[in-house]
């Protein structure tokens, strides 16, 4: 029997929810957490992308005069640490918090207030280190920093000082989301979801979370020593008191080889979501996917030297690290594989998440093999510092983890706003960006072989560059073009969508069998998972025979949805809807409410916000040292400090959620 | 959107790419794929090899995709696929193999990593490069030759080039010769090859490849190979100090102290500027209609050699226009003994070095004792000639983002400082820039 | 909670270990790295000091001609570094005290081993001792002519011992905020969960502080 007997909940002293601007200030709810991130990160996305339209603006032709030199090395440098930290990264971290507790079937993740927390400071973390640009503040030491050129001595503006405190505030946004999501995947699955259950991008998650936590200390350690020299006179980088600047390299690399996987898994893992859904058939060699993600993380630990062939650390290093690197390429080649092998034999359906997800294996294999070529280092000191290995990581990351954030939100639009995207704008949106992205950087393959430089704010004539670098240009504003059909198509959708019911796609997750959007509690009830494709169980329990199962057999899913409370499924997967036509939203079939279920929901609260504000404020101090009076120096710090221990104390001392009364 | 519309359209796309690749198999002026060194062909040798594996697993791949994707798409009235979990023969294949192929690539990797780095036999050519933001600094320990911004090589001797940098980390490239290294503070790094015999006189280009700052796009050199005989004529030539003096001597006087190691030969004995034994300056002298030339006090002055200007290919040529709003004075000749009184009281001697000139003796900028046998200056940036000589001493850093050498020209407004340059501050009117070019056009 | 449906009740747990258990070793983990960080740095600089004072040899200096003795102090770190290892020991007797709260207290040893204010104060005390002879350690290098700016010496071993030393502090004040509750209310099993944290967390830095103490301390 399903009825419940909703438990005693004790009365919330304030509302759960607020409305309106204070509403996203203090919500705790993981969606709205995961759509605070996605529409911050989408807002980075074209901010790195106007910084490279003046990039691409500049380089159409030889010795042009778009932007100065000094404004064009603040614009190459922001592209990066935008696209990196306040774009990609944080995309990903949209999808871990709206899907991840929905496809382990939890309620929220393991600390809410943690999660806003991790918001706040990415925020105002971005504005830190987005802001000065307009005054000709901005970091200019490429995104990678290397020493001794963003020390003192060679660059004495507050350029880098707002680079190295920025990224610091970024850093310590994603180490919380790190403990976070590896508590919550480790303690909150499902009964049943043990974890050879879990759904793919929950799984590359989680291996990103190991990565996240085990990197960020170490750029965190090799910015102090930056903060260090320049604001306390330190030595670490310092070349007249004998620093070695390969120390910089090396902690950065560490580091920075573990961030690149950091921003591909995800990614990965999207498309081993939406693969097996538009091929109707489940995903080729789970097992092995799995492995291959984990190897890649840990491996990744062991190839960072390989960003450092020509720095002349001698034939052992540069053949132990050739090795490792080409020893990567193994897993990574095995998952396009067994993506290829997924859809073979299936039934595909091109809808345009399925359209990005493809172009995911296109564009990462073409990636993958000049990364191949990158992995020896002989042939590497042709193509390392030019324009051939930023062909190379742009395929990976754009063609590569862009493709496959895209697919994810071509999937899931549907689930967290009840309303599909618009396939048509979807199709020009891919084809624009696929036919854009491979003329942008296809060429560059060339001009780095014919000898161009990276990071050159301009080339000569007659150096035979020219016309790669046009056809780059035009390639990079059909990109823009895209890429603003994309934002236009989110708009109106968001809006004036086809409405979705469930499950419009036909899917075998856990997340499409609640409403879209979910109710605040995700799950009326916590489902006991058996199988690793429990919607798909229920639908052709015999196609999901050969998958683990509970030794108990075939129970049938136990998830209620909308507002029935059967104990046998209710559920009405819709595989063959045509997405222009859904089902009503889930809200018009009156979905119950968490008290009258007797769900405690944490407390919407400011003082995640308010902590992440004292913190930031607190670090920000430092960037006033250039004043000749230390006053506001000592304000921000005290004052931030302030505010940081009173939002803490506050925290640890009132309750995440109402007390449950036990029956 | 009806599906084989779709496929067709990728198997357009994909044909499209392989017309780029195709088309774009030209190889530019700067290309690597020519190695004209040992070092460059060992490269050579892995870069084929990885090409031919890439290009294998590329269309085997990418076949592969476009074929199921077309293949298996959705019909109507198809049944439900069946649900195939995997194949564990399948995953072993496809791992094994790529391990394979990648092994094939590791062996000759690691094989020409020891052979390339290995270190260069005692009988190569020693160079020292020194980067600077934004110049290159050369020296021929073996030759007393110590110049900026241009490398002379004799083909078939190998050359070893003993990398440091004075201050942030640069990149030493010649893309045509082989690959790069970096110049990494408080480290010596080596790179060496032997540009092939068979190599014309010819022009090539060199960048910096590490980010070093504002001008990291402009600090450029050249490299001219040369037949051997030529390069000892250049070298020694450029060992020499110049005879364009400031003292008239009555007896040979030693060459002043400068930057320079030891084993220079003695300086010729060195006399006033138009009367000088150089036989470049005779002519100089005779066209400006001075007094006979006098024989030479000492040792017979050797020419020296400098590579054809004619020759140098269009890629080798500086094509960077003028900065807007720069401009000198036209019609404007410049007195080079005047020149040269003016340079030795201006800012110059403080950063400058000019063998066979007391007064300048500065370690800060490149050296000019040979300054009018270099093709370019700003280092490959512009041409070396009188114009742009006038212009960069007017206004270096219009000329050149962020670099150190001051504005000279009066009247001038700094880009760094963004204050207007006085007499009063050590400005030049058109006239003694004139002046001072004219002077540095002796100093072959 | 359950139901007849087999639900599970809210607070359910996959491992059956509550989720700050598992965020604690997350942590650990990371500052396991930032601390890796750290003492590589400090052992890749060794001896590429260009000027003194050094750690383990004396060091003339070329201008002046003072001689600068080896700067570090072996006896009385040891010192330091046993007292810090007690207070593990004081630690584990305060979560002991906790989780033991309710037991009934016979003899006057066991009520002397139970009082979980008297070993969080003797901890703290402990970390505090500790400080204390770090910054008499650290202001007598600075008299003697090692600042955290002299050399690559200095700034790594500041740097290291530095982090280190802020990590005991937020201890420090952790485990009196703890002690603080314990006065005001009583720390019992209820709480012993937070107490347990706070012990992996102290006895982490500790083995940090071995660490530190074996490599720059006492390997040459």
């Amino acid at each position: 029997m399903a009825t419940l007997a909703a438990p005693a909940i004790a009365a919330a002293t304030t509302p759960t929810e607020y409305s309106g601007v204070w509403g996203w200030i203090t919500t705790t709810d993981h969606k709205r957490i995961g759509r605070l991130y996605l529409f911050t990160a989408l807002f980075f996305m074209l901010w790195g992308g106007a910084e490279a339209e003046i990039i691409r603006t500049q380089l159409r032709a030889p010795n042009m005069h778009f932007v100065s030199a000094a404004t064009y090395n603040e614009i190459f440098t922001m592209h990066g640490t935008t696209m990196i930290f306040l774009a990609v990264m944080p995309l990903s971290a949209a999808f871990f918090n709206l899907l991840i507790p929905l496809q382990i079937g939890a309620r929220d993740v393991a600390f809410p207030r943690l999660n806003a927390f991790s918001y706040w400071v990415y925020v105002l973390g971005g504005i830190v280190i987005s802001l000065p640009i307009f005054f000709h503040a901005a970091p200019n030491g490429g995104w990678f920093g290397y020493t001794p050129l963003t020390t003192n001595a060679y660059s004495p503006g507050i350029n880098i000082d707002v680079w190295v405190i920025g990224l610091q505030i970024l850093g310590i946004s994603s180490l919380a989301a790190g403990f976070n999501f590896i508590t919550t995947i480790i303690n909150m699955r499902a009964p049943g979801m043990n974890l050879m259950r879990m759904p793919m991008f929950t799984w590359m998650s989680f291996v990103v979370q190991f990565l996240i936590i085990l990197a960020f200390p170490v750029i965190t350690v090799a910015l102090i020593f930056l903060v260090f020299d320049r604001f306390f006179g330190t030595n670490f980088y310092t070349t007249a008191a004998g620093a070695d600047p390969l120390l910089w390299q090396h902690l950065f690399w560490i580091f920075g080889h573990p961030e690149v996987y950091i921003l591909v898994l995800p990614a990965f893992g999207l498309v081993s979501e939406v693969l097996p859904t538009f091929a109707r058939k489940p995903l080729f060699g789970y097992p092995v996917m799995v492995y291959s993600g984990i190897l890649i993380g840990v491996l990744g630990f062991g190839v960072w030297a390989h960003h450092m062939f020509a720095v002349g650390m001698g034939p052992i290093a540069d053949s132990f690290f050739s090795l490792t690197t080409m020893l990567i390429a193994v897993p990574t080649g095995v998952k396009i594989f067994n993506w290829i092998f997924t859809l073979w034999g299936g039934a595909i359906r091109f809808t345009v998440a399925n359209c990005f997800a493809i172009g995911l294996l296109a564009m990462f294999t073409i990636g993958g093999i000049s990364g191949v070529m990158h992995s020896s280092p002989p042939a590497d000191l042709q193509q390392t510092d030019t324009y051939f290995v930023v062909a190379h990581f742009h395929y990976v990351l754009f063609g590569g983890s862009l493709m496959g954030l895209f697919a994810g939100i071509y999937y899931y639009f549907p689930k967290f706003t009840g309303r599909l995207l618009d396939e048509r704008l979807g199709y020009w949106h891919f084809w624009l960006n696929l036919l854009g992205s491979n003329l942008t950087f296809f060429p560059m393959h060339f001009s780095g072989l014919n000898g161009m430089p990276r990071r050159i704010y301009t080339y000569d004539a007659d150096q035979g560059w020219d016309t790669y670098n046009l056809l780059s240009t035009i390639g990079a504003y059909l990109v823009g073009v895209a890429t603003l059909i994309f934002i236009y198509n989110i708009l109106r959708s968001a809006r004036h969508g086809q409405r979705a019911g469930n499950d419009p796609w036909g899917a075998p997750s856990l997340e499409w069998s609640i409403a879209s959007p979910p109710p605040i509690y995700n799950f009326e009830r916590i489902p006991t998972v058996t199988s690793r494709y429990p919607l798909w169980d229920v639908k052709d329990p015999q196609l999901t025979a050969d998958v683990p199962h509970t030794e108990q057999g075939d129970f049938r899913l136990r998830v209620v949805v909308g507002g029935e409370h059967e104990g046998t499924v209710q559920f009405h997967p819709e595989p063959d809807v045509d997405p222009r036509h859904g089902a009503p939203l889930a809200s018009e079939r009156g979905t119950a409410t968490a008290a009258e279920l007797g769900i405690p929901i944490p407390y919407s609260t400011a003082k995640p916000f308010f902590a992440a504000l004292g913190l930031v404020i607190m670090l920000c101090s430092l960037l006033t040292s250039h004043l000749d009076t230390h006053v506001p120096m000592y304000g921000l710090l005290f004052g931030g400090a302030a505010v940081l221990v009173a939002s803490l104390y506050a925290w640890f001392t009132s309750p995440l959620e109402p007390e449950v009364a036990h029956a | 959107m009806p599906h084989p519309s779709r496929a067709r359209r990728r198997v357009t796309l994909a044909a499209l790419v392989a017309v780029c690749v195709l088309a774009a198999c030209q190889n530019g002026p700067n290309t690597t794929f020519e190695p004209h060194s040992e070092f460059g062909r060992a490269i050579d040798g892995l870069w084929k090899l990885l090409l031919h594996v890439g290009t294998v697993v590329f269309i085997f791949v990418e076949t592969l995709l476009v074929y199921t994707i077309i293949r298996f798409r959705r019909r109507e009235g198809q049944p439900e696929p069946k649900h195939v979990h995997g194949n564990t023969r399948l995953e072993i294949l496809w791992t094994v193999t790529p391990a394979i192929v990648l092994a094939c690539i590791a062996v000759p990797t690691v094989r020409t990593i020891f052979r390339t780095q290995a270190r260069a036999t005692p009988d190569a050519l020693q160079v020292e490069v020194y980067g600077h933001q934004w110049w290159w600094e050369f020296r021929y320990p073996q030759y007393g030759v110590v110049t900026a911004n241009e490398v002379y090589l004799p083909i078939g001797r190998k050359v070893n080039f003993a990398l440091r940098t004075q201050d942030v980390l640069h990149s030493f490239w010649i893309p045509q010769m082989g690959g790069k290294r970096d110049l990494i503070a408080n480290h010596t790094n080596y790179l060496w090859f032997t540009p092939d015999s068979s190599l014309g006189v010819l022009d090539w280009n060199g960048t910096c490849n590490e980010y070093c700052g504002l001008s990291h796009a402009n600090m450029k050199f050249r490299v001219f190979t040369v037949l051997p005989a030529d390069f000892e004529r250049w070298a020694h030539h450029q060992a020499l100090a110049t005879t364009v003096g400031a003292v008239p001597p009555t007896t040979p006087v030693a060459a002043p102290a400068t930057a320079t190691p030891a084993g220079a030969p003695a300086a010729p004995a060195r006399v006033g500027i138009r009367s000088a034994p150089d036989p470049l300056v005779r002519t100089v002298a005779q066209v400006s209609g001075g007094a006979p030339a006098v024989a030479p006090a000492s040792t017979v002055v050797d020419s020296g050699y400098v590579f054809p200007a004619d020759r140098m290919r269009s890629n080798v040529v500086a094509h960077t226009p003028i900065p807007d709003g720069l401009a000198f004075s036209p019609l404007v000749t410049g007195d080079a003994e005047r020149g040269m009184q003016t340079y030795n009281k201006s800012a110059c001697i403080g950063c400058h070095a000019i063998k066979g000139n007391p007064y300048s003796a500065g370690i800060v900028g490149p050296n000019l004792t040979h300054l009018a046998s270099r093709h370019t200056i700003a280092a490959g940036l512009y041409p070396n000639d009188t114009d742009h000589l006038r212009l960069w001493i007017k206004n270096a850093r219009a000329m050149k983002p962020g670099v150190i050498m001051p504005v000279l020209g009066v009247n001038e407004i700094d880009p760094l400082t963004h204050a207007r340059v006085t007499a009063a501050v050590g400005g030049l009117t058109d006239q003694q820039i004139a002046d001072i070019v004219a002077y540095l056009q002796l100093l072959r | 909670m359950t139901t007849a449906t087999g639900d599970v009740g809210h607070g359910y747990t996959t491992t059956g270990l509550p989720n700050r258990k598992i965020a604690i070793w997350a942590f650990i983990g990371s500052e396991c790295m930032l601390f890796a960080s750290l003492i590589s740095t400090y052992l890749i600089y060794k001896g590429r000091s260009l000027v003194g004072p050094f750690p383990h040899e004396a060091w003339t200096d070329a201008t002046t001609g003072h001689v600068y003795q080896p700067i570090l102090n072996i006896p009385v770190t040891s010192f330091s570094t046993f007292v810090l290892l007690m207070s593990s020991l004081a630690m584990v007797l305060a979560l002991a005290a906790v989780e033991n709260a309710d037991v009934p207290k016979r003899t006057v040893g066991d009520r002397i081993l139970g009082n979980s204010r008297l070993w969080l104060f003797v901890t703290a005390l402990l970390g505090t001792t500790f400080l204390g002879c770090q910054a008499y350690e650290f202001t007598s290098f600075v008299h003697e002519g090692l600042s955290i700016k002299t050399n690559l010496f200095g700034s790594s071993f500041f740097t290291l011992t530095g982090f280190h030393g802020a990590h005991v502090t937020a201890g420090v004040l952790w485990l009196l905020t703890l002690l603080a509750i314990d006065m005001k209310r009583g720390l019992g099993p209820r709480d012993a969960l937070n107490v347990d944290i706070a012990a992996l967390y102290w006895h982490f830095v500790d083995v940090v502080w071995i660490a530190i103490f074996t490599l720059v301390y006492l390997i040459k």
